[in-house]
């Protein structure tokens, strides 16, 4: 079991690469009248409204405000609805789910879309939750914990024993309400992402990124001397070769950050994309004998992604405590000989 | 004739799965990590060659070797430090 566990997680980590072009070649073979690249793509993207479902040729759709700003213009707000079906409204008009004015003037959109409703939700619902967990905590003390307080408490220990004390050592209490967060924040909109009709948060660049750039911040400013001495005067490397290892080393800490950054964007993306490229399958092939098969291989991939949501939070929250650890971590003598492994001092075998 | 017996496997360290987890993830990153560093510094060095219109691609080739270098740099250096 642990190695088929091991296996999967390696494949999942790297699957988003090979599904990446799904969504191109089915591109390529559009049919007249259904484009399965379009429709995932239109899945997977952003929008002004919120599409729920259609039976026929009804949609049931929430219009979602707009606010968009102009330079010399101002500020209009109103309702998507007057922008649906291509409807110009007070200058302004979607071209692709991206608002434009018409006479190509520039257009700052603040507007409350399909991914931002998702945030605003999926916040209020973490806050409801935990402040439910936060105040059995206030009245139990360290009590037995009850009801859904009992559900998270082993979460919130995994993360405390396993990824915060390990990674960062004995300074981790500092960096307990990031991690929790992040990790939180991260398997809630997931999950949400699977729901049917949901939004593809964690599947959005400008989001991961958000939370990588929080990351890098945190590392950066919890920076201690020894971080900077291994960055700028690397031990062990000899004076002539400085001028290259600082840039490799600068190079090191934004790639860090970076690859979660796509890691999580990918992941999130190509699971969507799977899901749905099965289940374009009955309408490319037009074909109802082809349901029973891409259904199945649509509800796997769907349960797969249930383990994934968890999984790359897990991977998310673990790295960002890594590079926190890495630097606020104190000096040591095994450094000096380049990976001297048993010559460390059993206290930073944390 | 090699020997029917099998040789004693070492037992594997008493670790458990959160370890093992961890371990994953800490290899799968550092793979990720590598990835990345080339493929940002390929990018970056694409892009100037473009912007200085450059007719042999220096950029490209310069900064693809220093990120290759940096990348391989970097997983041998998170490899080897004992964790």
């Amino acid at each position: 079991m642990k190695r088929l566990l091991l296996a999967l997680f390696c494949f999942l980590s790297f699957s988003t690469f090979a599904n990446e072009p799904t969504a191109t070649t089915a591109e390529a073979t559009d049919t007249e009248e259904f484009n399965p690249g379009e429709m995932i793509l239109h899945h997977i993207g952003d929008s002004h409204e919120w599409h729920w479902f259609s039976l026929g040729n009804d949609h049931y759709t929430t219009y979602l405000p707009v606010i968009a700003f102009r330079p010399g213009h101002g500020l209009s707000t109103f309702s998507s609805h007057q922008l649906a079906e291509g409807k110009v409204y007070d200058g302004l008009k979607l071209e692709h789910e991206h608002l434009v004015s018409e006479d190509g003037s520039k257009v700052y959109d603040f507007s409350i879309t399909k991914n931002v409703m998702s945030l605003m939700l999926s916040a209020a619902l973490l806050l409801l939750v935990f402040t439910a967990v936060a105040r059995g905590y206030a009245k139990r003390g360290t009590g037995a914990p009850r009801g859904i307080q009992s559900f998270f408490e082993p979460i919130i220990i995994f993360v405390r024993d396993e990824v915060a004390k390990k990674s960062i050592g004995p300074k981790y209490e500092r960096y307990m309400p990031y991690l929790l967060t992040v990790f939180f924040f991260i398997w809630f909109n997931n999950l949400m992402g699977l729901m049917p009709g949901g939004a593809n948060l964690t599947g959005n660049i400008a989001v991961t990124l958000t939370l990588a750039l929080i990351t890098l911040l945190i590392t950066l400013f919890s920076s201690n001397k020894n971080y900077w001495h291994h960055i700028f005067a690397t031990p062990g490397v000899p004076k002539a070769l400085l001028p290259i290892m600082i840039p490799v080393e600068l190079i090191g800490i934004v790639v860090k950050p970076f690859s979660l950054m796509v890691r999580l964007f990918a992941n999130i993306t190509a699971g969507h994309i799977v899901t749905l490229s099965f289940i374009s399958l009955i309408f490319i092939f037009r074909n109802i004998g082809v349901a029973p098969v891409s259904l199945a291989f649509g509800l796997f991939i769907n349960v797969l992604e249930l383990l994934v949501a968890i999984l790359q939070a897990y991977i998310f929250t673990l790295l960002t405590a890594m590079y926190i650890g890495g630097a606020v971590e104190e000096h040591h003598d095994a450094d000096y000989q380049m990976g001297g492994g048993d010559g460390a001092e059993p206290a930073h075998a944390h | 004739m090699p020997d029917s017996a099998p040789a004693p496997r070492p037992t594997p360290q008493p670790d458990s799965n959160p370890d093992r987890m961890r371990a994953v993830a800490r290899y799968s990153g550092i793979g990720a990590q590598m990835a990345a560093t080339i493929g940002l510094s390929t990018w970056a060095g694409y892009w100037l060659d473009t912007h200085y219109r450059t007719e042999t691609p220096w950029f490209t080739l310069g900064l693809m070797l220093l990120g290759l270098f940096a990348a391989l740099y970097n997983v041998i250096r998170a490899v080897t430090k004992e964790q």
